[in-house]
């Protein structure tokens, strides 16, 4: 599958005028997103949206003025509009199950995202919405790998949205996920202590079978439900050893270390799998920890753009970036690898 | 009743409607999420629908909910919803005329 177009907006200035050198700092352990003016998006239309809706068509927009014929829309989201969810069931109990407005509950269903990408665009192709939790960025990706393959000349909109609902942040801090003091994203990584900050944001991508104008290909994804390290260690090395063309390095590894102690452990036995060849970059203080994260890192990836030295854990011996392998990891539990070459 | 007392019973009623008129027109930004209209700037008698806000039959069904919400009316017939939704004029003539709440 190959990458034609990438858009982002998450909490640094990724959307326009980009800059990854100043680095925009989390507010009481959140990093909240960055947003545009949305000036592509009708008011009307604008003005009734959540927030992860906003910002999954505000990075798309590029993607549908580059592209005007879609095929498709593959989204993955693992919570959705979860902010107007919460609203409109408040209202419910507000309200004694009376009468109830419909904007909150159609903006706050997880497909709300790819739907209303759909009627903005008047696209009326294949419209599907993963929902796997930290994997479903991945699943989206999966889905995009084999529509691809079966239609080589078909364009698809791929990509993965989440936004920091105060609900769920407070259940996932309860639940031990954040940090329980206050930290700053520049100290992400050296904070030794269980949990990591929340973040948001959405990153499109415009895919196709073709390789004509791309700017990467994808080589392959997996993910897996694990939690013993040596299998981890293991499939990682596999999947990297059968998708690398031979003769060829990873010659950027980025991992999602998220600042959390407790799953530092995979992070440095998938680390240890590559040599002093290979840069090591991080990217989660640049958006916090989220369910789609790593779509962050596929755009970093594609956008070629210098690392900041913010980003690197460890300078490799690398001069030509070619392929870049992405690891992360979802609450210790659910793991993906991503291999994409540069074009 | 005399003359001075049913002056003064019209004051009190003036005084109410352009209290509900100022009320409503927060109430319609806010409910609408108006972000980029001031509810000052909302002329009594400007169209809520088409020109003037360029309201649309989804703001239609939040301005019935608000109407059931905040003032307890209960609008059940569409063609009369057609006649109240008309501009602030029209909202507040009907709150004053039916409000149970």
């Amino acid at each position: 599958m190959y990458i034609h177009q990438y858009s982002c907006i998450s909490p640094q200035q990724t959307f326009d005028n980009i800059d990854l050198v100043s680095l925009h700092e989390s507010v009481d352990n959140k990093l909240t997103a960055r947003e545009p003016v949305y000036k592509d998006i009708p008011r009307n239309i604008l003005r009734r949206m959540g927030k992860a809706v906003r910002m999954g068509i505000g990075a798309a927009m590029p993607v549908f003025l580059k592209q005007p014929v879609l095929n498709g829309i593959i989204i993955g989201t693992a919570n959705g509009g979860m902010e107007d969810c919460i609203k409109f069931l408040n209202q419910v109990i507000d309200y004694d199950e009376g009468l109830l407005t419909p904007g909150n509950f159609v903006q706050s269903t997880p497909n709300a995202i790819a739907a209303q990408m759909g009627l903005m665009h008047k696209n009326k192709g294949y419209n599907i919405t993963h929902v796997h939790r930290g994997l479903a960025f991945e699943n989206a990706l999966l889905d995009a790998l084999m529509i691809t393959r079966e239609n080589a000349g078909g364009f698809f909109l791929l990509g993965g949205v989440e936004e920091i609902s105060t609900y769920n942040f407070n259940i996932d801090l309860l639940d031990g996920c954040f940090k329980q003091e206050t930290i700053s994203n520049k100290a992400l990584y050296s904070a030794n202590t269980p949990g990591t900050i929340a973040g948001e944001g959405a990153a499109m991508f415009l895919v196709s079978g073709s390789p004509r104008d791309a700017v990467a290909v994808m080589k392959g994804v997996q993910t897996l439900h694990s939690t013993n390290e040596p299998e981890i260690k293991s499939i990682v090395q596999q999947f990297i050893e059968n998708h690398l063309p031979p003769g060829e390095r990873v010659d950027l590894l980025i991992t999602g270390e998220n600042g959390d102690s407790r799953i530092l452990k995979y992070y440095h036995s998938v680390e240890s799998l590559f040599d002093t060849h290979t840069t090591i970059a991080r990217f989660k203080h640049l958006c916090g920890d989220y369910a789609t994260a790593s779509s962050i890192a596929l755009w970093l990836a594609c956008s070629r753009l210098p690392l900041p030295p913010h980003m690197i854990k460890r300078r490799g011996r690398q001069t030509n970036c070619r392929n870049i392998a992405i690891y992360n990891n979802f609450r210790g539990s659910q793991h993906s690898v991503m291999l994409v070459g540069l074009l | 009743m005399g003359i001075e007392a049913k002056k003064f019973d019209l004051k009190i009623l003036l005084m109410e409607k352009e209290q509900l008129k100022q009320q409503l027109k927060q109430q319609i930004v806010q409910f609408l999420n108006l972000t980029d209209v001031q509810p000052e700037n909302i002329k009594d008698d400007e169209p809520l629908f088409g020109e003037g806000l360029g309201l649309d039959s989804i703001d239609s069904i939040e301005l019935i909910v608000l109407l059931s919400r905040e003032y307890g009316i209960t609008i059940e017939d569409p063609k009369e919803g057609r006649k109240i939704l008309v501009d602030i004029n029209t909202m507040a003539n009907y709150i004053l005329a039916h409000q149970t709440q």
